[in-house]
């Protein structure tokens, strides 16, 4: 081989070397550039792009003639972006913010696990004394920030704490639980409306886009927030709620225990729900001191505890009406069916009291019902046995949940002969059982808004309303209303039967040997039976059902009040007191939500303004 | 003079380079413009310029003088070497930077060059015989005198320059494909081997694979083989016994950009830039990877990103293609000037900008390990531009004394 050539041979090998890595480098170029370009480009998107979480403005809760009941106002949340804030920094913020560090520390752990570059909320709700301690040591505070938010402001002098609920910062479980859109430090219904309407009343997360560099420093807005998404505001709830109502029972409810409940028969909407004792919502609004936390927990009356939907207490007389309407109904007895009561029943060996000591003479059903007569009453229990009976209940809607659109409720105990069997096991359990049921003691359990509902479906004469405290949800985006649907069902009872339990109960009121008798209102023909639950553990507890006006209910209502004694003197006046506030007050039930919607544009718009101001 | 120019001065290669620097200086620009360092941009210019000062003054210079100068050239500038270990200042981990006074440099560039020189030089004497015993041992000690050196800083990159242009101009030099491979098998095995086991039986088993398709006798085979595999498993063992800081001291020499961020984050990183770039680029300073600092070294080791990003494959295809025209035009110049010597150095030239390019945008592309060595003419950095330009000022030299035995 001459020089020559072999010099030819080498350049090959040079040129071919050179070629063949230019020509694997330009097939990656493709790769990346033309056949990858999505997928690299979304993750330099990634990278660079760093959103910024607005939070929206929790929707409001008007009442029934849209009346402003909750709404938000501005708040300062204090937060900490974890990438650059400084340990050192610690015992000054520790100090400004009055939190001690441990707890500073554990919110910027919680922050850290989302992102190091996200602002962590570390205190919400703070004073603007604090926000201005912040401005002034802006330089010894990285990191440290504040952002603008909304706290819950309660409008009206009604507290209705069980019914509206509180929102609160999402725990570590209910994170795992709600899924992508809550992020640690988001603020969740956790109670009442809140809870159960948080998808209506959250609204949408806003996102600002920013540019952000390799350490995380915010360089200035992504695409000139031309890119950003504005927060959408929660929807407004209008309720069925009457607010002066629902204030006026509070009022009556107060310093005892208890709870009331009032429906708009026509419907099933709730006029007032009250539970006591209470607590003040205030306190849970934004950011709830543990100490708050831990007294009302720790509280031997559990004001936490909504005695309204969750209490199951056995009904008393009041329970009476449903075995007059199965006795009725199956025509097991008419009117003329008589017993005399000379003030005890025996049954077996052991003997059951009326609660006179003469005795009722001879009543017939609607005398019955009128002076309470338990001796009546053992007697149908026993003709007409435990079958019709737990039908008529179950009927009413006992041992069920009534579908009330505040999330806990209790379903009661309403006891069959398959719960009896289940129970005590097949034959070991005798008549005897029943005699008790019979007068709504023992092994019978209702909440006050069961009873409410039973009020109700007696004074409509056998429709059974979903009771529900919203009406319609107002959706702010697209200006329109959605009126609730809510279901009903009508009991299979003839009018007559109707005709003669709702003698019996406008006698309890009204008639000269009724229990019921300090109800009465002049000017207000008011039906109602009362009852007095036996309490193994103290005072018995009073309870009071009702309706008026008799001929055309608009209202139905139960009183509870816990070991208060007799329910025609304890728990009776208050429903007497309630409806007439409610028939003869200016309230005007039955109002469209509609008419009132500006009310709600313009509460909100102050804090709109708030914000952009602020930003 | 405008035939003269024609005929002595190449003029594609010329503009292929000035090209280079222009896309280069742009994207200094780009890549220091947000991140406040625009002061670095100034400094490349200044830079550049010199570069070309130098490339206009070697262009003059006798190619005899050049001959006579390797070595005592390539002497001082390993005393220089020597010099910055005891006295050079430390910077990102590597002592290889001197300053003298406002004028500072890495000698390592320099010595490059002169090494290149200096095998040129003793390969091109008429006494010398490449694939002797002496003329192997004599080429392996003036190339690993450097070699150590820059280890000694440490600047793995710099070495792994050196080691690989070496098999190139011994092979150009006359030595067999078989010579070449048996000089560097046991250093690229003991090199795998330190990297993984993995790596350790990959390059033995090509090795093996070369070894075969060369059909040398048995004897020689079996010889380059075990040497070959002993280094590569002493290697090994030596750096098992080694205390735990030294060992993580040569797994940062072998991985010297390992973030604390995470294995490969800077490749990636590098990918996500010019994957995003797409055909036409997102736009001259609208790159969110280099404008916001995603990237590593943006404007030094990390600089074909900025192109890739900010002008998309067009940019990175023109880039390329500027860099494959520049080597193949050193390597048509090495193969058309008449003299040895010149033909040895514009081979030995065009090899270190093949390796650097290589290496450089096999990285950004994330084909190769990342090695921290410059992208010549675009990278940031005095002394890697000003070397490079007088490179291609001896390269344009060399082709117009072509004619010249």
């Amino acid at each position: 081989m001459t020089e020559e050539s072999q010099l030819v041979t080498r350049s090959k090998a040079f040129y071919i070397t050179i070629g063949g890595v230019a020509l694997v480098f330009a097939l990656r170029l493709v790769q990346l550039q033309l056949l990858s370009e999505a997928r690299y480009g979304k993750k330099a998107e990634e990278n660079s792009i760093r959103a910024v979480v607005r939070e929206p403005i929790r929707g409001c809760m008007f009442d029934r003639n849209g009346k402003l009941m909750v709404d938000s106002r501005a708040s300062y949340t204090v937060t900490i972006t974890p990438s650059e804030f400084k340990e050192s920094a610690l015992p000054l913020l520790s100090s400004i913010l009055r939190l001690d560090t441990a707890t500073i520390r554990e919110r910027i752990r919680r922050g850290r696990q989302y992102s190091i570059f996200a602002p962590a909320r570390i205190r919400r709700d703070a004073e603007f004394r604090t926000l201005a301690l912040i401005e002034e040591n802006r330089d010894r505070l990285p990191g440290v920030s504040y952002q603008v938010e909304t706290r819950r402001s309660y409008r009206t002098p009604a507290r209705a704490s069980h019914l509206f609920g509180y929102a609160r910062e999402i725990s570590d479980r209910q994170l795992a639980e709600a899924g992508e859109y809550y992020k640690p430090g988001d603020l969740i219904g956790a109670a009442g409306l809140e809870a159960k309407y948080e998808s209506a009343l959250r609204g949408e997360k806003g996102f600002e886009y920013q540019l952000v560099n390799a350490v995380g420093q915010i360089v200035g807005p992504y695409n000139e927030g031309r890119s950003d998404i504005p927060p959408k505001e929660g929807y407004d709830i209008y309720l069925s709620l009457d607010a002066g109502l629902q204030e006026f029972a509070e009022t009556l409810m107060a310093d005892k225990r208890g709870a009331i409940v009032a429906l708009d028969p026509r419907n099933g909407e709730v006029l007032a729900i009250v539970s006591k004792p209470d607590y003040d919502l205030a306190n849970f609004s934004g950011v709830t001191p543990p100490e708050i936390w831990d007294s009302l927990n720790a509280h031997p009356e559990k004001p936490l505890f909504n005695r309204a939907t969750m209490t199951r207490y056995p009904p008393g007389s009041t329970f009476k009406m449903v075995l007059a309407t199965a006795a009725l109904q199956e025509k097991i007895i008419d009117t003329n069916w008589r017993i005399t009561c000379h003030a005890y029943f025996r049954f077996g060996n052991r003997t059951f009291k009326c609660h006179t000591q003469k005795g009722h003479g001879s009543v017939n059903v609607v005398e019955a019902i009128e002076k309470s007569c338990n001796v009546f009453f053992y007697n149908l229990m026993l003709k007409t046995g435990l079958t019709f009976w737990s039908k008529y209940g179950a009927l009413y809607g006992f041992g069920s949940p009534t579908g009330i659109d505040i999330g806990e409720e209790t379903a009661g105990l309403l006891p069959s002969e398959e719960y009896f069997d289940k129970v005590y096991g097949k034959g070991k359990w005798t008549r005897g059982y029943l005699v008790s049921l019979a007068i709504g003691q023992g092994e019978v359990g209702a909440s006050p808004l069961q009873m409410a509902s039973y009020a109700m479906v007696i004074a409509n004469k056998g429709t059974v309303y979903q009771p529900h405290v919203v009406r319609a949800i107002y959706n702010k985006r697209v200006g329109k209303t959605d009126t609730l649907l809510h279901r009903s069902r009508t009991l299979p009872v003839s009018p007559e039967v109707w005709d003669v339990v709702r003698q019996g109960m406008v006698l309890v009121v009204n008639g000269t040997g009724g229990t019921g008798r300090s109800a009465r209102v002049p000017g207000i023909e008011i039906a109602g039976k009362t009852g007095t639950a036996q309490n193994p553990h103290g005072k018995d507890h009073a309870w009071f059902i009702g309706f008026a006006p008799f001929e055309d209910p608009r209202i139905a209502v139960c009183i509870l009040v816990e070991n208060a004694g007799f329910g025609g003197t304890q728990a009776a006046p208050l429903a007497g007191k309630l409806i007439e506030k409610y028939l003869k007050g200016e309230s005007e039930p039955g109002k469209p939500p509609r008419q009132k919607l500006e009310a709600s544009e313009t509460s909100s718009a102050p804090l709109s303004s708030v914000r952009s101001t602020l930003r | 003079m405008n035939v003269y120019f024609k005929e002595y001065f190449d003029f594609k290669t010329f503009l292929t380079v000035l090209a280079l620097v222009v896309i280069g200086l742009i994207s200094v620009y780009s890549a220091t413009h947000a991140a406040g360092a625009s002061v670095n941009f100034h400094r490349q210019i200044i830079w550049a310029a010199m570069g070309f000062l130098g490339m206009a003054l070697v262009l003059f210079v006798p190619r005899r003088l050049l001959q006579d100068a390797a070595l005592p050239l390539y002497i001082l500038s390993l005393l220089t070497l020597v010099f910055v270990l005891g006295k050079g200042r430390t910077i990102a981990g590597s002592t290889s930077w001197i300053g003298l006074g406002v004028i500072g440099g890495q000698p390592s560039e320099l010595v490059k060059l002169t090494t290149v020189l200096a095998l040129a030089a003793y390969l091109s004497k008429p006494t010398t015989e490449t694939e002797s015993t002496k003329g192997l041992i004599t080429t392996s000690v003036l190339l690993m005198l450097p070699v150590i050196l820059v280890i000694l800083q440490p600047d793995a990159g710099t070495a792994l320059v050196f080691c690989a242009m070496f098999p190139a101009i011994l092979y150009w030099a006359g030595a067999s494909v078989f010579t070449a491979l048996a000089l560097v098998s046991p250093f690229a095995v003991a090199a795998a081997a330190l990297v993984s086991t993995t790596g350790f039986i990959i390059a033995v088993v090509a090795v093996l694979v070369l070894l075969l398709i060369l059909r040398r006798d048995f004897f020689t085979s079996t010889v380059v083989f075990s040497t070959s595999v002993t280094i590569g498993i002493a290697a090994q063992y030596l750096y098992s016994r080694l205390p735990l800081y030294q060992q993580k001291r040569i797994a940062t020499f072998l991985a010297p950009d390992m973030d604390p961020l995470g294995a490969g984050y800077n490749a990636l990183q590098a990918k996500v830039a010019i994957g995003s770039g797409g055909l036409f680029g997102r736009g001259f300073l609208q790159g969110t990877q280099t404008q916001l600092r995603f990237i590593p070294a943006q404007w030094t080791d990390f600089i074909f990103c900025v192109p890739g990003e900010e002008f998309g494959f067009i940019g990175a295809i023109v880039v390329l293609g500027l860099f494959t025209f520049l080597l193949l035009r050193g390597v048509r110049i090495a193969s058309i000037v008449k003299n040895r010597f010149s033909s040895l150095t514009a081979i030995g030239i065009t090899s270190i900008f093949g390796i650097h390019v290589i290496v450089n945008i096999g990285m950004s592309l994330g084909l190769m390990p990342v090695i921290g060595i410059p992208l010549p003419f675009l990278s940031y950095g005095g002394s890697s531009i000003i070397t490079s330009l007088v490179m291609v000022g001896i390269l344009l030299n060399c082709y117009s004394a072509r004619k010249e035995y």
